[in-house]
């Protein structure tokens, strides 16, 4: 079952053990430069407001309505990350698998959605050992950053891979850990006091006229220094016979005080600004785990910045140059208990 | 039941223990309390702080605040709001559930629904 928590998503499977649970956050952030350099983790500025979407059934269109599901404010070229949280940041945090995907596009694989968990195209993410998800993996260690853009416009990587602007958003599904395979890594971990753990951390102009609401889709923005980790639990540990999903609508932000009546989060800060005020970078590692490499899809497509130059649009402000000076390093490993943070107060 | 202090304290000690930004000090900077204050609140020296400050501090430890609200010995002000808009259905409702189950409880909150997709 999933249930909204505030700003969380969170999902609970009280069938198959009482601490069967995963929350999931989507963080604002700063959009980093797209100039060819590798950048840190930039900070969290604030969670999403996410709503039902069957809340504001009269106010969006029909294909919304039917996918149900949540939504949430993003302005256009606007950036984030997503957070997950394991139940509990102690040896008793349920893992689980978690896949990721943006207008039906696997952010890990680059493939095409499909619900069930396959180890051959490890395509999934695993919950307390990753704590975060900046972007679409593109290279071993190295991510491209979710960037917002209206569907429709070509720049998303589910329009640049299928040629279509059929689904936008985001697409979520969580499969819990197996009840014996959990009891089994609970007495692993009293064995050998090993803590994985899960995380938490690190104005735009109101549309007055009635406009039918956008959609947005998920692009590739600059890239950034992001270690994916592979299943260190294998196939066999999760339970595929039950799961749950997610539709995440991501909306012009523009629209949705007139959708939801309330003001939407304000612009975040340029990298630029925010590095020059001092303020920190992340850089996250976990010792002894696998990291996954990029996917050919994705290295294929073309970032935010490419395509602009390429149609000749101006679609998003100049990001200034930026050199991170002050990088938090965050590594994790045994005996860690508590959560890395990366958020900042705002 | 653990004190509201004592809580506090284990759950930012335990973060401190391997992030520096967990100290006193540092903590109570970004919450915009008096270090000392905040020590008297963990050694249950002085009452809770106001509730705008309990909710600061489980934001800055990534602890529940509807939790250490309740350690605390308040309601939040959007759950009174909540109650005071329907309190006759709210509070039939809270004293039917006083003694359900965990997973009973979880069959009356609302699921985010899925749909075709």
């Amino acid at each position: 079952m999933i249930t909204l928590e505030g700003n969380d998503l969170t999902f609970r499977f009280p069938g198959v053990h009482q601490s069967a649970k995963s929350a999931i956050q989507f963080q604002r952030t700063l959009r980093i430069p797209d100039d060819g350099k590798h950048y840190p983790l930039p900070p969290g500025l604030g969670a999403f407001p996410l709503r039902h979407v069957e809340d504001f059934t009269d106010r969006v269109p029909e294909s919304w309505r039917e996918r149900a599901g949540v939504m949430m404010p993003l302005y256009q070229a606007e950036a984030m990350w997503i957070s997950f949280r394991a139940n509990g940041w102690s040896r008793g945090s349920y893992p689980c698998a978690v896949k990721i995907a943006a207008g039906k596009i696997n952010a890990i694989s680059g493939k095409a959605w499909k619900p069930d968990l396959d180890g051959s195209d490890r395509d999934y993410v695993v919950v307390p050992e990753q704590p975060w998800l900046d972007g679409f993996c593109v290279a071993k260690d190295v991510i491209r950053q979710f960037v917002a853009m209206p569907l429709g416009s070509g720049y998303s990587v589910e329009e640049q891979i299928t040629g279509k602007p059929e689904h936008g958003g985001l697409q979520i599904i969580v499969y819990p850990m197996r009840r014996e395979h959990y009891k089994a890594l609970l007495r692993r971990r009293e064995r050998t006091s090993v803590h994985m753990a899960a995380t938490r951390a690190r104005s735009g102009l109101l549309c007055r006229t009635a406009e039918p609401a956008r959609a947005m889709g998920l692009a590739a923005g600059g890239r950034m220094r992001q270690q994916i980790y592979a299943d260190p639990h294998g196939l066999d540990a999760w339970d595929q016979s039950i799961s749950s999903r997610c539709f995440v609508v991501l909306v012009d932000a523009v629209q949705w005080r007139e959708i939801t009546g309330e003001a939407p989060p304000t612009k975040p800060p340029t990298a630029a600004d925010y590095t020059k005020a001092g303020l920190p970078w992340f850089d996250y590692y976990a010792a002894d785990l696998e990291t996954l490499g990029g996917a050919q899809a994705l290295t294929l497509v073309k970032s935010v910045a490419e395509m602009a130059l390429e149609k000749g649009e101006q679609v998003m402000g100049s990001d200034g140059e930026v050199n991170p000076v002050t990088i938090i390093s965050i590594g994790l490993g045994p005996g860690s208990k508590a959560p890395p943070k990366r958020e900042r107060k705002h | 039941m653990t004190g509201f202090g004592d809580y506090v304290r284990m759950a930012r000690s335990t973060r401190a223990e391997t992030d520096v930004r967990f100290s006193l000090r540092q903590v109570a900077q970004r919450i915009g309390v008096e270090p000392a204050y905040l020590s008297k609140v963990e050694r249950s020296l002085v009452a809770p702080p106001s509730e705008a400050t309990i909710v600061r501090l489980a934001t800055d430890l990534g602890e529940d605040s509807d939790v250490l609200l309740a350690l605390a010995g308040k309601v939040g002000s959007d759950l009174q709001a909540i109650i005071l808009r329907r309190p006759k259905q709210f509070a039939e409702l809270i004293r039917q559930l006083k003694n359900a189950p965990d997973h009973a409880l979880l069959k009356v909150v609302r699921e985010v629904r899925d749909g075709k997709w």
